[in-house]
């Protein structure tokens, strides 16, 4: 449980920060599309880097985590049909303005429409489900 | 000080750092790797009780795993951090989109529930998303996130500039 109760709080920070930064703006996701205004570019940029260096950090203490154990990191491997996944994935980003985690950020915010971009993110996510009990082959 | 922390956006690169962090932070902390799409697995999973032999794998398990408190953190840090800044509770505007169309409700309702069919759908068969491949992914040079991103943006530009040619009018916004 406690363990839960952190990801809660990580889940929190999380979603304050998307909020605070303007990440969960429809205006400002599309603007970032048709390269306006790269803020939110500038934001995924930079939490690479940070996000990088961290890593690095780690790997230089000895790769290990709080609980002495060593850290695997979890490859993120290609699936047959992901470039295909991704591109569905980016129209519905331009479309909603919104991204898995943004939505949730909307929601919080109390933006009513919000709630049907997740709406449609549970069934296209069920859909996948039901798909790939038939064809094995778009396994992500 | 009240006003830069909580009304105004804040600058790119404090919100960068802030959830670059998060990364090394899963690791360390939990061993495990940042991503959001994988939890809507779980919400279907508690909502549809649905028998596809995939909820049934071993990532969902835990039917309330981890990735349900943090979907559900998610939404109450936003909130928070909504009510700071002042405005109404609930709001059908959603900026741009309800500034420029003056749609009936259903039609914002079909739009956007359409769009969020594409996320849910797109991010499991490309294995991930924003937070997963882009920031995760990327940060530990895993190539296929790299293409997959790559995609995301090519695609995401497409829709808006669809969009901008033939819903949100051409220039001036």
């Amino acid at each position: 449980m406690t363990r839960k109760l952190c990801f809660l709080a990580f889940g929190f920070y999380f979603g304050f920060v998307l909020s605070r930064v303007g990440a969960s703006d429809y205006s400002v996701i599309h603007r970032m599309f048709t390269a306006e205004d790269l803020h939110l570019a500038w934001v995924i940029l930079t939490a690479i880097i940070v996000a990088n260096l961290g890593m690095r950090y780690l790997k230089a203490k000895g790769n290990l985590g709080r609980d002495g154990k060593p850290i695997e990191i979890k490859q993120k491997t290609l699936g047959r049909f992901s470039v295909l996944g991704a591109a569905i994935f980016g129209i519905g980003w331009g479309m909603a303005g919104a991204c898995p985690g943004t939505v949730l950020a909307q929601i919080g915010e109390g933006k009513i429409l919000a709630l049907f971009t997740l709406s449609g993110m549970l069934v296209g996510t069920y859909l996948y489900g039901y798909l790939l009990a038939h064809w094995p082959a778009i396994k992500g | 000080m009240y006003q830069a922390l909580f009304v105004n956006t804040w600058p790119w690169w404090a919100g960068g750092i802030l959830i670059g962090l998060l990364v090394p932070a899963f690791y360390y902390f939990h061993n495990t790797a940042l991503g959001v799409s994988t939890g809507y697995g779980n919400l279907v999973k508690i909502i549809s009780r649905s028998k596809l032999p995939w909820l049934q794998g071993e990532t969902f398990a835990d039917t309330w795993g981890w990735r349900v408190f943090f979907i559900g953190g998610m939404v109450l840090g936003a909130f928070v951090a909504g009510r700071l800044r002042g405005g109404p509770v609930l709001t059908g505007e959603m900026t741009l989109f309800t500034e420029v169309l003056n749609w009936p409700f259903l039609g914002y309702a079909i739009y956007f529930f359409s769009g969020g069919l594409f996320l849910g759908l797109g991010a499991r068969i490309a294995g991930g998303c924003t937070s997963g491949h882009s920031i995760h992914g990327i940060a530990n040079l895993h190539k296929s996130s790299i293409i997959v991103t790559i995609i995301f943006l090519i695609f995401g530009a497409i829709a808006a500039a669809f969009l901008r040619s033939y819903l949100l009018g051409g220039g001036g916004l």
